[in-house]
């Protein structure tokens, strides 16, 4: 029998053999392949599932964090691991959400290999603990303030608008928050099913909550777009603080039958600083169309308009004119309109308090970041961001002219109303009603309002818009609408950013 | 008696001591990888896992010690090396399952020294083999009986009395060895001759050949009322070794061979469930969302683990389903990788190895082929169950011995260790290594 036997072992060991053969066509020669076959997720669970760091305003509270879910209340095989967004809807627009199915936005998107600590620095730190790999995740600490937003959020109330608040000479964002908005919690559940739903309710939504409308969305600024036609007059040389323009109410350009009236069909001339503070439309409309396309079109470019917003956020928004030069030359009526902001220019609200800011910081128009600077585990700075200057559309001396007619606007103007700051600090403005309703029409604006303080020697910059959605919220102008909210939040900015 | 000193025993038992203190230090230092990887601590209770684990090799080393000190030194570190491992891993999957599979392990130890204790002359067992064929036949049919026996994953192999759950399968095979063992041994002159020619090959007598033909009838009952066909292709591939080995005709692997292509044939023709086997085999992706999740989340897993491995407790075997049982070589492969795995695949070829080796030495014809018998059922049932995992054949649920999940298994596979231990032991004293 012992033949017979020594035969079945062989039998048996070709058999283990064939076991080793196919064990090394899957764990060596198909290796690659199964890893990269699109039903397995095994990799991009670990990677979704593993701690990640916080992410932290100025004055260090948490806005996004990942707890690790308790043993006893895990599921066999689910994650480990949840996102959480302490603050809900306050600082959804800046951190954005981390889903598994739905992959991730704003910072949490941008930062996502500096949280996850995949960066090569983070990988170099964390050489020598390999058993303690669990902490090498990163922390992002942003320029925003949680009380200024918190005050934003406030102000706002239950009205549709952004607020911005810059510093005017790094270009940090202080605050920026917008309504409609959203609980990143509700979008980053573990259910790739709720999520979704959540996901496509919110895109649903009127008002586009999961924009960003502080620096993702654009609306016709109105009056506030006087700013960069009157520095464009400045630099051109067509203007002065000399220029004089006669009182009418009524004026109609060249080639066209109707005509341009003032805000409330007023009467309305006289020098520069006073059409400026008053807000004649006239003026700005007989300015642009003196200036002609090629001049107004250029000049306006210098601001940035017609480029993406550089800031530190993925998909911001672009403002726009509304047209080249050709688009002008055979109709200034058009330009003219567009002079004093209304057609069809828009501006980011971003953009608008950048406006502001480069009044105030003499011409310099700074990057706007949301992202101070980035922490390894240990606390090693990773990554800090130095103040750049993105353009200087405007000389220090047409800052400075530009600086006195929004002081006026502020003291005997438009913004007389609202902007009277705590400690008599003095504030700069401009406001803004931009009409969007045809003639005959219901009254509906979006009102606006961008400003700085102290205007002798600015460290903060405001853009406050409401949207117009209906007549109810466009019942008043930019300055009574949106001059409160901006005095409030420039009252408190001035407190957050030392002298 | 075994308590005289001989030097050959001594030298054997020096070797396996040395062995199961490897086997006890490589169990520990994973067990305690296993949690720094998945916890990043040190496992709670570390000091009492190690004594214990060391207090329980050592005891199974001592009852071989006392009561087989002539057999070979190999079987038991080797069978106590899978056992570590594949507690190690269940530890790693489910700490409430640790504990359980914690209990059994000591059951199984203790069974495991009672077989040494209680099968003092193997050669006696034959007096016993009827006793065996119905104690086998009624395990094996005992998960039919209403109200004693329930279906858990499509299989109706369980049993429950009481509190206890188990599989009497698992015990059936080690009674049906014996008894196959024990009918062949005085049979075989009878089934090598006489008989009618049919196509070539001698049958033989019909008288001669029932109870071999109950047997195979026992397989065909297990694969088609309690839908166990890793149990039926293992008893049926026992049936025909051990038939092949007493005769030394081919001629009954060329039959088996045949019967058991008609058979799965006619399963494959007759069963839904067969059917779904062969069409995961050959194609599990387009079934990834059902019946093929299983075998495509395992090949996953082993592509995963690559040559060295994720680590200990750094993989995600979880989400194989079964992985604690039928898949525990997937999580083997993920974690410990092509090396892990393949040490696995070696453990089992050495333990078949010894076990032939046992059944060469011996010259009795009864332990002899049951040395056999009880080598084909650990190392087939391993094939059975790798060979599915690892896409070779279709999936059959079987345990692989010593290292799934399960009581009744772990327990059932001890005794047979102790079996064959007490052959290895008693060929010894007949080639006068040791004492009579």
């Amino acid at each position: 029998m012992n033949r017979v036997i020594r035969r079945l072992a062989i039998g048996l060991l070709a058999c283990y053999a064939l076991l080793f053969v196919q064990l090394n066509v899957w764990q060596v020669g198909k290796r690659a392949e199964l890893r990269a076959n699109p039903l397995n997720n095994r990799e991009s669970v670990r990677q979704f599932d593993a701690p990640r760091g916080p992410i932290v305003t100025s004055d260090g509270v948490v806005i996004a964090q990942t707890v690790e879910i308790p043993k006893d209340q895990r599921d066999a095989g689910s994650y480990a691991y949840q996102r959480e967004y302490p603050t809900k809807e306050l600082f959804a627009n800046v951190s954005g959400y981390y889903t598994y199915a739905y992959g991730a936005t704003q910072v949490e998107h941008l930062y996502s290999d500096v949280l996850a600590g995949n960066t090569p620095k983070q990988q170099l730190l964390a050489v020598g603990s390999t058993f303690n790999s669990v902490d090498q995740t990163g922390e992002v600490q942003l320029t925003l303030n949680s009380e200024l937003q918190k005050l934003a959020q406030r102000q706002l109330g239950n009205r549709e608008g952004s607020a911005v608040v810059l510093d005017t000479r790094t270009g940090a964002v202080l605050a920026m928050y917008s309504n409609p908005t959203y609980d990143p919690n509700t979008v980053a559940v573990h259910d790739n099913d709720e999520a979704g739903a959540a996901l496509e309710a919110l895109a649903d939504a009127p008002g586009k909550p999961l924009l960003a409308n502080a620096y993702q969305e654009r609306y016709m600024p109105g009056s506030t777009f006087k700013i960069i036609t009157t520095a464009t007059g400045l630099e051109a040389g067509f203007i002065s603080t000399a220029s004089e323009w006669p009182d009418e109410n009524s004026w109609t350009p060249p080639n066209t039958k109707n005509p341009i009236q003032n805000y409330g069909k007023k009467t309305c001339g006289g020098d520069m600083f006073e059409v400026f503070r008053r807000s004649c439309n006239i003026p700005f409309a007989r300015m642009s169309a003196d200036m002609g396309p090629e001049v107004m079109v250029n000049g306006v470019k210098k601001w940035g308009v017609g480029e993406q917003l550089p800031i530190d956020l993925p998909n911001a928004a672009t403002s726009t004119f509304g047209g080249e030069v050709a688009d002008f030359t055979d109709s200034l009526a058009l330009l003219a309109i567009h002079g004093f902001g209304q057609g069809s220019v828009q501006m980011v609200p971003l953009h608008m308090a950048m406006v502001a800011a480069t009044v105030a910081n003499g011409g310099a128009m700074m990057k706007p970041y949301v992202v101070a600077k980035t922490l390894a585990h240990n606390g090693t700075e990773l990554s800090s961001t130095s103040p750049e200057v993105w353009r200087r559309p405007i000389s220090p001396a047409t800052a400075a002219t530009l600086n006195t007619f929004m002081v006026g606007v502020v003291n005997n103007g438009t913004a007389k109303c609202c902007l009277a700051l705590a400690g008599g600090i003095q504030a700069a403005a401009k406001t803004g009603t931009a009409q969007l309703n045809a003639p005959g029409e219901t009254q509906r604006s979006h009102a606006w309002i961008t400003s700085f303080a102290p205007a002798e020697a600015p460290r903060v910059a405001v853009a406050v818009m409401l949207k117009g959605v209906n007549a109810q919220i466009s019942a008043g102008t930019g300055g009574t609408l949106a001059g409160p909210v901006a005095k409030v939040l420039l009252d408190r900015a001035l407190k957050v950013v030392p002298q | 008696m075994a308590n005289t000193v001989s030097p050959l025993a001594v030298a054997r038992r020096r070797s396996e001591l040395g062995l199961v203190l490897l086997a006890a230090f490589i169990t520990g230092a994973a067990y305690v990888l296993a949690s720094l990887g998945k916890n990043a601590s040190l496992p709670a209770r570390i000091g009492p896992f190690l004594v214990s684990l060391l207090v329980l090799l050592v005891c199974a080393h001592i009852g071989v010690r006392k009561f087989a000190p002539g057999a070979s030194p190999l079987l038991l570190p080797l069978a106590t090396l899978l056992h570590g491992i594949g507690y190690v891993m269940i530890a790693r999957l489910s700490d409430r399952l640790a504990g359980l599979q914690a209990t059994w392990s000591l059951i199984a130890v203790a069974c495991f020294i009672a077989v040494l204790v209680v099968v003092r002359r193997v050669a006696d067992l034959l007096r016993y083999q009827y006793t065996f064929l119905l104690l086998g036949v009624f395990l094996q049919l005992l998960p039919l009986v209403p109200g004693v026996g329930f279906s858990s994953g499509g299989a109706r192999i369980w049993v429950s009395i009481g509190p206890i759950n188990f599989q009497p399968g698992e015990f059936a095979k080690l009674c049906l060895a014996i008894f196959f063992a024990g009918y062949l041994s005085e049979q075989r002159e009878v089934l090598s001759s006489g008989g009618k020619r049919i196509a070539g090959v001698q049958l033989p007598e019909m008288r001669t050949f029932l109870p071999v033909m109950l047997a195979w009838g026992v397989s065909v009952v297990v694969m088609v009322a309690e839908k166990d066909l890793g149990s039926s292709l293992l008893f049926f591939t026992l049936f025909v070794v051990l038939l092949w080995v007493a005769t030394e005709r081919s001629g009954y692997i060329v039959f088996g061979g045949g019967l058991f292509m008609l058979g799965a044939f006619i399963a494959y023709n007759m069963f839904g469930h067969v059917r779904d086997r062969f069409s995961i085999w050959l194609d599990p992706w387009s079934q990834y969302n059902g019946k093929g999740y299983q075998i495509v989340q395992g090949m996953f897993g082993f592509a995963e683990g690559g040559m060295s491995g994720t680590g200990l407790g750094l993989g995600d075997p979880t989400r194989i389903p079964a992985v604690k049982n039928d898949f525990i070589f997937a999580a083997i492969g993920e974690e410990l990788g092509l090396f892990g795995a393949t040490a696995v695949l070696a453990a089992f070829v050495f333990i078949i190895g010894s076990g032939l080796r046992t059944a060469i030495r011996t010259d009795n014809a009864f332990e002899k082929l049951l040395a056999v018998g009880l080598t084909t059922i650990l190392g087939v049932q391993a094939f059975i169950i790798l060979a599915g995992v690892l896409r070779v054949l279709p999936l059959t649920g079987v345990t692989l011995p010593f290292m799934s999940y399960g009581g009744s298994s772990l327990v059932a596979n001890y005794m047979l260790l102790g079996v064959l231990i007490a052959i290895s032991h008693s060929s010894a004293r007949r080639l006068h290594e040791v004492p009579q």
